[in-house]
């Protein structure tokens, strides 16, 4: 019998994809001299050590070990989930005696070389479907490709996602009604872009910033009128004060309904003749919730002496308008004036209702002799366009060549440009289009052929019998829209080109991190791997959780019961139903109800606004991208002793000795000696994605470092059972707290299993609330970290927890973010196949002393990201999920 | 000199529709009379009218004790008294009937355990399991599509998907199921959901065209050329593409290829048709800033659909099963799904009735409008119109999926018996759906999903 320590000791060794290589080929000869075996060898460690509860009748987590007949192909499943088991050591539960390090070792083996049958000499990299661009990556393709940007997010449908990313190849899928909208996009694209004629009107815009605003005093014989009226603004229903006047953007002209003001630009013109003027403005409103704004005012737009516009205006709720006038203009000087007079000022100013002029447009003098190029012109049609139909032709040919080169990010053949030409030619031969329109026709259909929409990948045959490796156009795409979240740039393009890219891998992921186009890889990436990316749009209601800080828990107040019950009596009948005394008493109740107690004027705390939200969201990006640019240790992802901040965050963390931050910008800041914060797990946006609209939630955020940090993601809980937290059990009148409540539910053997891995995990931030603020009290009472994880390490302070999980479990954390950041470059859930390149991976990040460059190197080099499954190989999905 | 073009009003759309819209629906009925080519009974009433059929579906189920109306244990009431949670429809009392005892059992959990919201959500029209997956997704084909797919010759579009769902979450949705299950209810094939419209604008584009009134039409005329030349292009593309593609490929490409021949089907289609019918109301602008806006517009879009016959089937997600939107906008702070794990504690029950209450209320603004207008045959839409509204969960806290809260409103032409409040005692949902699927002129179909039979005392 071998030493498998020895072999543990050689497969440390392994250094780089080249001796990996190498050392699998003596790990092959190895097995096949003397081969593990299930009944001699596994079977007694797995009798000795799980039986107990996965055999024999036993069935937890739905596992029986005793089942297996011996098929490994139909149990590569099963045996993924037991290697899981063994690498992390999170079974046998705690307090349970389990294998020996040999032992472990010896079933891992047995497990990847016997069930998996993974060939270290054709290593499978698995099969990528043909992936459709996403939302973002078609938004910013796009943008490369044309100068225009597109906002899918309002255009398209969203992508569904799988495995936690939105560019999972599977579920990018692909409706009527999306390839709908892709051709009216590519339409509205191009028309934005790509001019159809060679010449246009001139035009010329004043923006509403160089007009000349001046107010009148005098002219309702106001004397306030000069002022900003002095009405404040009401807060809104739950007496949260509302924000205070919106600012001006100086690029325009911005009129108070409120104050009499007029607004003046003169402007020179050097031709006479037919002009159009276009005035583009808005009747703009701040919103506040339920509360309405009866300010109206009178706007008029005079042209020289002219008046064009004469309007009234109500609360129109952000209406955009856009007027247009012909007109016959004379040479010179051009006097243009706006002025607003209101016409209620004894109105209360609740929405700063404005009238807001973006800009007067100038088109002419019209006619065919005054026509100059459009703008992006030459962008597109670098030479005027020639006479003779072949000339054109040629021409079309080739400024479609280009166009489609780009878009479908690899040459293309004559036969496709032949059929653009076509195309073109039937739009501008007819003699009723021009050749621009033609050309334009045909860039529209580029973008909607599935050669632009879907990533096609194309494969270089090796003679030796292994998988073929992709060509470099396709590893060129697969970089750029891992690392950008975009096509290729012209660098990457011409390495493609030369077909030198795989050689020079290194050098260009070097180069695509230190871009700032990289900033969509931690966008995207990390957003959505640790979620930031929910933190804008996660739903918290601040008040309701500070309300838990700040009183003692609620008691039953049966008035409070008794008049919410009537109040939801009488808004259930209809009007006609309601006497005049209930209405009154409606109106009352009502009143009383939207004035929650303790809600008005009590000191509330920095806003949980959209700007913290925001601060808060690159606070995750920057502390991934510091740790990546600077090739630090990645367990400084979960304990670090700095962070980014800015003014607000700072302050909104309340770190102490912090408060002197000032100003929007993010920067490193080095926390204080003993401060919880640094890492993840205590910012904002794991905080806050993992609560409540108004509460925290330690279940969600256990189960939120299972996933995510360590890996090991509980099954879901039984059907119809009651979330945890909210059974609370009434005694004297008081809820119980969470840990409490979570406390009895442990018992339960059902529960425990999953909850006992959970629930210390998010017990240990409960100093933190749902917004991410530190408490130390919650209804009053202090709150109760101190916990011990499954593992066995007992913790009394979330600084504790940190430390044991970069120690303890360092290599499940790199197992996680290695099958992370691979799901996401691949575009595809990993399954027991990929099992040798997480391994690779994670030795090559633990050799490197667990610096983050490790990881991406790793997976840019992985076996997965730079081949193909042999398309002759049957498509081997036997055993998969 | 001069003249002053229209200000483009973005706002005030559809304020009251039903009344300021001439009805321009007759001519394109005529009109599409004439290429009605198979059974004249397909999705048409005895008077010769449009027969139209919608299913709306509000999420995370209704509170039981509030929705239930009390009709002392029969089970075939006229005179029951109207539930706290059905008040609002008590003006439609005779257009509605409340059905009991229908069940869904595919959205039980049984050996997939979690994921009550994405199988409430996912079966509600199909009656057929999920599978489990986050990527792999298996559902069955909806009803409105089998009528869809039976009857969409006869209108501009062959159904309507619609959605108050702006946003959809990006990850991590119900217990491993796909995010696809949870936010579609209408499925053209097991794999393929029909991603429903969220945006008021594109919704009414789609329908009518862009621009001012009075220029739609000739815009979707050019449109339609366009498109013509460029599906030529793609078409041959996606065919060389596939050539070359390896065969797990070929079927993203088929999904492209489908999508390329359904889009001629409708250019088409749309030529046979001619001018759309032009509402001679301003473009919506887009998603409005409140729910309650939004939801009112999204039914008016709906209503305006049927109204013109530009479809006579469609589905409306009001927002999808699990969903923890507050309505701040009725004192609700909390998020919907989190109050509807209630615990039986009064003052949250309290707060999910007031949320299944605002949804019935809408509901019967829908109705109203559908009620106010009158059909070729000189009935009301409604009464041409079956309109299920119903939830995939009955009781939101404990997750059930029998007896679910259904209404269906209208009379189908006079083919059903409404005004009733009915226990039908433990039948599949898609009993119901045969039922309506038959009215709607699908004769063939004799199963559906977890049928047994068609739901009869309709």
């Amino acid at each position: 019998m071998f030493d498998h320590r020895s072999l543990l000791r050689k497969y440390l060794l392994r250094i780089g994809m080249l001796f990996v290589e190498l050392f699998s080929c003596l790990n092959g000869s190895l097995f096949a001299d003397e081969s593990i075996e299930f009944e001699r060898h596994v079977r007694p460690i797995l009798e000795q050590n799980c039986y107990g509860c996965h055999a024999k009748g036993e069935k937890s987590g739905n596992i029986a070990l005793d089942e297996f007949d011996g098929d490994v192909k139909q149990s590569q499943v099963l045996w993924h989930k037991v290697l899981h088991q063994l690498r992390s050591k999170s079974m046998p539960p705690l307090g349970e005696e389990g294998p020996t390090e040999e032992q472990r070792t010896l079933a891992m083996s047995w497990i990847k070389s016997e069930v998996f049958r993974h060939d270290s000499k054709r290593p499978d990299p698995g099969i990528v479907t043909v992936r459709r661009l996403n939302r973002i990556e078609y938004r910013n393709s796009i943008r490369d490709l044309l100068g225009v940007d597109y906002d899918t997010n309002s255009n398209f449908p969203s992508d569904d996602t799988g495995y936690g990313f939105d560019n999972i190849a599977d579920v990018l899928t692909i409706s009527p009604l999306l390839l709908e909208k892709y051709i009216s996009a590519a339409k509205e694209i191009v028309s934005k872009a790509v001019p159809v004629v060679s010449g246009v009107a001139p035009h010329r815009t004043l923006p509403g910033g160089k007009f000349s605003k001046e107010i009148i005093a005098d002219l309702l014989n106001n004397p306030d009128a000069t002022t900003v009226p002095k009405d404040e603004p009401v807060g809104n229903r739950f007496g949260r004060p509302t924000q205070g006047p919106p600012k001006e953007d100086p690029a325009k002209l911005t009129m108070s309904y409120k104050v009499p003001s007029i607004g003046k630009l003169t402007t020179n013109v050097l031709i006479a003749g037919k002009y159009k003027v276009i005035v583009n403005m808005v009747a703009a409103e701040q919103y506040v919730d339920n509360v309405f704004d009866y300010n109206r005012c009178k706007m008029v737009f005079r042209f020289d002496d002219e008046l064009l516009v004469e309007r009234e205006f109500v609360r129109q709720g952000n209406e955009s308008m856009s007027m247009h006038f012909d007109m016959d203009l004379q040479a010179g000087d051009h006097d243009l004036v706006f002025e607003v007079t209101p016409l209620t000022p004894e109105q209360a100013q609740v929405r700063y209702l404005r009238v807001i002029v973006e800009n007067v447009k100038l088109v002419g003098p019209i006619g065919d002799a005054h026509l100059v190029p459009p703008p992006n012109y030459d962008r597109y049609f670098p030479r005027p366009v020639p006479r003779s139909s072949s000339e054109r032709r040629a021409y079309a040919a080739e400024l479609l060549r280009q166009f489609a080169t780009n878009a479908y990010r690899r040459p293309v053949e004559d036969e496709a440009v032949e059929r653009l030409v076509s195309l073109a030619e039937s739009v501008y031969g007819t003699g009723k289009e021009t050749f621009e329109s033609g050309v334009s026709q045909a860039m529209t259909a580029i973008l909607a052929s599935p050669r632009f929409l879907f990533r096609e990948e194309a494969t270089i045959r090796d003679s030796d019998g292994t998988h073929p490796w992709l060509d470099d156009y396709s590893i060129a795409c697969r970089l750029s829209y891992f690392l950008w979240s975009t096509m290729p740039d012209q660098e990457l393009f011409q390495l493609a080109a030369r077909g030198e890219l795989r050689e020079n891998l290194d050098k260009q992921v070097d180069r695509m991190i230190n871009d700032p186009r990289s900033s969509a890889f931690f966008q995207n990436f990390v957003g959505q791997w640790l979620q930031s990316r929910e933190v804008e749009t996660v739903s918290i209601d601040a008040f309701a959780v500070a309300r838990r800080e700040s009183e003692a828990r609620p008691v039953s107040d049966p008035e409070a019961d008794r008049k919410r019950a009537r109040r939801f009596e009488l808004r259930n009948k209809t009007e006609s139903e309601l006497t005049d005394a209930e209405k009154l008493e409606k109106a009352e109740l009502d009143k009383l109800a939207n004035f929650r107690p303790g809600g008005f004027g009590r000191p509330f705390g920095p806003a949980f606004d959209d700007k913290i939200k925001r601060a808060m969201r690159a606070e995750t990006e920057m502390l991934f991208q510091h740790i990546l640019k600077n090739n630090l240790p990645l367990t400084q992802l979960i304990d670090a002793n700095y962070t980014f901040l800015n003014e607000d965050l700072a302050k909104f963390y309340d770190i102490p000795k912090l408060e002197t931050i000032q100003g929007n910008e993010m920067r490193l800041v080095s926390l204080p000696e003993g401060s919880l914060r640094g890492g993840i797990l205590t910012q904002g946006t794991f905080l806050a994605v993992t609560s409540n609209p108004n509460r925290t939630s330690p279940v969600k955020r256990g189960l939120f470092i299972l996933e995510n940090v360590l890996g090991s993601p509980v099954s879901a809980p039984p059907p119809n059972i009651p979330s945890l937290e909210d059974a609370a059990v009434k005694k004297d009148g008081k809820k119980q707290s969470l840990r409490e409540t979570l406390a009895i539910h442990r018992e339960n053997a059902v529960c425990s299993s999953c909850h006992n891995k959970m629930d210390p995990l998010g017990l240990a931030f409960e100093n933190f609330n749902a917004i991410g603020r530190f408490r130390e009290k919650e209804f009053g009472e202090a709150v109760d970290v101190a916990g011990t994880l499954s593992s066995g390490e007992t913790f009394a302070r979330v600084a504790d927890l940190k430390k044991a999980l970069v120690t303890n479990h360092q290599q499940e954390i790199y197992y996680c973010m290695a099958d992370k950041m691979m799901t996401y470059a691949l575009g595809r859930g990993l399954d027991f196949r990929d099992n040798y390149a997480l391994d690779e991976i994670v030795q090559r990040i633990e050799q490197s002393g667990g610096k983050a460059r490790a990881l991406l190197d790793g997976v840019v080099h992985s076996t997965q990201f730079l081949k193909r499954r042999n398309a002759d190989d049957v498509a081997d999905t036997s055993g998969s999920k | 000199m001069r003249r002053s073009q229209i200000a483009m009003r973005r706002r005030q759309f559809l304020q009251g529709i039903g009344v300021c819209m001439a009805l321009p629906a007759l001519e394109s009925l005529q009109s599409a009379k004439l290429f009605a080519v198979d059974s004249p009974a397909l999705a048409t009433t005895a008077s010769g009218a449009p027969l139209r059929t919608a299913f709306v579906y509000f999420p995370n189920g209704a509170i039981p004790s509030a929705w239930w109306p009390s009709a002392g244990g029969d089970s075939d009431a006229k005179a029951y008294a109207m539930s706290q949670t059905l008040k609002p429809l008590e003006s439609h009392r005779n257009s509605i009937q409340v059905l009991k005892g229908l069940d869904n059992l595919s959205a039980n959990g049984g050996p997939d355990g979690g994921g009550d919201h994405a199988r409430g959500n996912g079966t509600f029209l199909t009656g057929v399991r999920l599978k489990k997956s986050a990527s792999d997704i298996q559902a069955g084909v909806s009803i409105d599509q089998i009528i869809a797919k039976s009857i969409g010759e006869k209108t501009r579009f062959a159904s309507l998907e619609l959605t108050c769902d702006s946003k959809r979450q990006t990850s991590g949705c119900d217990s491993g199921y796909s995010c696809a299950y949870q936010y579609n209810i209408s499925w053209s094939s097991a794999t393929t959901p029909m991603s429903p419209e969220s945006n008021p604008r594109s919704v009414f584009e789609r329908l009518f065209g862009a621009g001012n009134p009075g220029d739609r039409n000739e815009g979707l005329a050019r449109r339609r050329n366009e498109q013509k030349s460029i599906l030529d292009f793609v078409l041959e593309d996606a065919r060389s593409m596939q050539r070359r593609l390896a065969v797990t490929d070929r079927d993203k490409l088929a999904q492209y290829l489908d999508g390329i021949r359904e889009i001629e089907k409708r250019i088409e289609k749309a030529e046979r048709f001619g001018a759309a019918t032009d509402p001679a109301i301003e473009t919506p602008a887009g998603v409005p800033d409140t729910y309650e806006k939004y939801v009112q517009l999204t039914y008016d879009l709906l209503f305006l659909a049927f109204q013109t016959d530009s479809t006579r089937v469609a589905s409306l997600l009001l927002a999808h099963d699990g969903s923890n939107r507050s309505f701040d906008h009725i004192g609700i702070v909390e998020g919907h799904h989190d109050l509807t794990h209630h615990q039986n504690k009064a003052d949250q029950i309290k707060k999910v009735e007031e949320i299944d209450l605002w949804y019935v209320r809408m509901f019967s603004g829908f109705l109203d409008k559908l009620a106010g207008a009158q059909d070729m045959d000189g009935k009301s839409l409604l009464h041409n119109s079956m309109i299920v509204y119903g939830s995939g969960n009955a009781d939101g806290n404990r997750h059930t999926h029998s007896d679910l809260p259904i209404v269906l409103a209208g009379n189908a032409g006079g083919t059903l018996t409404p005004g009733r409040f009915v226990d039908h005692r433990s039948k599949p949902l898609t009993n119901l759906y045969l039922s309506m699927a038959e009215r709607m002129g699908v004769h063939d179909l004799n199963r559906f999903g977890d049928s047994t039979e068609r739901l009869s005392n309709l």
